[in-house]
Order: C-alpha cells, then structure tokens, then sequence
C-alpha cells in the first residue's frame, strides 16, 4: 500500500524543484528540460490520484500531458534552432524582443 | 506485494526521484544534469509501476526516457550551445524559488487532514479481472475518444509547427 499523500508530497517537491531549475538555469535547453521535470511531477499526482480514487481517468489525462510533452518539446527545440541560427550563443537574459 | 515491501520500495524511490532532480538542476554540465533528468524518468516509472498504472510506466519508460530526453540530449549535443556562464548561476531568483518550494510543501502538508479524502481501499486503480492495459484502452477509445483524436491533431500541428520554425530561410 503507497501512501498517497506522500505520493503528492513528492509531486510538489517535483514541482518545486522544476520550477526552481526553470527560473534559475541560464542555459535554454536545459530550462526546458525543467519544464519536463515539472509536468512529470503533475503526472505523479494524476497518478497518485488515479489509484487513490479508483478512477481510470487520472491515468488517461497523464497519457494526454505526456502527448502535449512531446509537442512541447518538438516545437521548442524548433524554435532553439531558429533562435541559434539568426543570434548564436546569445544568453537567455538578452532576449527581450519579440521579433527580429 | 507485501505492504511493507511496498512502502520502502515507493520510499527509495521517492527520495532517489528528489534526489535526481535536484542533481539535474544545479549540475553545472549539462550533460551530466541531462543524464540525472533520466534517471529522475525511471524513478518515476518505478512510481507508476507502485500505484498500478504499469501501461503509464512503459509509456513514461519509452516516450519519455526513450524519445523525448535523447531529442533534448541530440539536441545539446548537435547545437554546441555555449557553457552556462561562470557567474553566480541562482543570482536574484532564489528568494522566490525558496517561496514556491516552501508553498508547495505547506500545501502537501495541509492535504493531510484526516477525513478530507476517502480512506484507501485495496488495490489499483485498474479494475479487478482485467488488467492495466485493458482498462486504459477501454476509456481511452470509449469516454476518451475525441480527447485521443485531439491529441493527436496537436502532435500533427507539432510537427508541422516545428518544421515551419526551424526551416532555414531562403527569400535571400
């Protein structure tokens, strides 16, 4: 028997530190992995709550996050491409425009 | 699986995750950080495997272990991104950090109440003759149907969009 709140304990914890590698990592691909770390946390605690509550559809709505996570990092390792082709090896800090 | 046996497993794989994690963000390589953010997948597999959602765990193992993080680990090896700088990495965030690490652990420990949620009964959420597997596809392809087609519409619209953004201009 997994306690289910410790599972959400974890989850924040996750959470948290996703977060905390998001604001602090200067380096884009790296941000964006944190970004993974996070909504691998939310799905900790669909999961949890999945088998807390006998419901399928905590796991299914996992499965979805997972899908919206590969679309993420498809589209963000694309626009990483366009980014270091026009301005190589520009820091994160620098980018204040929204167009050029 | 005895009750004990489970709890220490879930409890090592508990802290190994918390641990991993917290390699993963301040390793100063980032390969070594990209190499814990895998470990910190599998740990999170073993997880789902304890709470009885073995067809999330393959999927977490194969999707995200196996896809995801070698596109993001191809891509900081392809790319030659330059090293993080040398200054203080955490310079004027921290503070807030420390806030929203500390907010969401008040928030875990106050969803201890006793009596805020139904006591658990005895096993997974997966049903009692059929199998993991079995359950999820039956809501996915019954309840979840137009969801799944949506989902699949955005990873269409991914692929496309990532195509559109990263292709090389060529009006010079």
């Amino acid at each position: 028997m997994v306690p289910v709140g410790a599972c959400l304990g974890l989850s924040a914890v996750l959470f948290a530190i996703g977060l905390f590698g998001f604001l602090g990592r200067r380096n884009i691909i790296l941000m964006l992995v944190s970004v993974e770390i996070m909504l691998n946390a939310v799905n900790v605690s669909l999961a949890a709550f999945s088998y807390q509550l006998h419901d399928m559809r905590g796991q299914i709505i996992a499965l979805f996050v997972i899908a919206v996570a590969a679309a993420e990092a498809a589209v963000g390792l694309g626009l990483v491409i366009a980014l270091s082709r026009t301005r190589p090896g520009v820091n994160v800090d620098d980018l204040t425009q929204l167009r050029w | 699986m005895p009750i004990l046996a489970a709890q220490t497993a879930f409890y090592y794989l508990a802290a190994a995750s918390v641990a991993s994690a917290i390699l993963a963000v301040t390793r100063r390589n980032p390969v070594h950080s990209m190499l814990w953010v895998l470990a910190l997948f599998l740990h999170v597999a073993g997880i789902f495997v304890l709470v009885g959602a073995e067809f999330l765990a393959a999927v977490q193992v194969i999707v995200y272990a196996g896809a995801i993080l070698v596109f993001y680990l191809f891509f900081l090896m392809l790319l030659d991104l330059p090293a993080e700088a040398a200054g203080p990495r955490f310079g004027a965030h921290w503070p807030w950090c420390v806030a929203a690490g500390t907010a969401f652990a008040m928030l875990a420990w106050y969803a201890d109440v006793p009596g805020l949620v139904p006591p658990p009964q005895r096993v997974a959420a997966g049903g009692s003759s059929q199998g993991n597997l079995a359950a999820v596809g039956t809501v996915l392809f019954t309840q979840f149907a137009l969801p799944f087609e949506i989902a699949s519409l955005i990873l269409l619209a991914a692929i496309i969009g990532a195509v559109v953004v990263a292709k090389r201009k060529t009006d010079a």
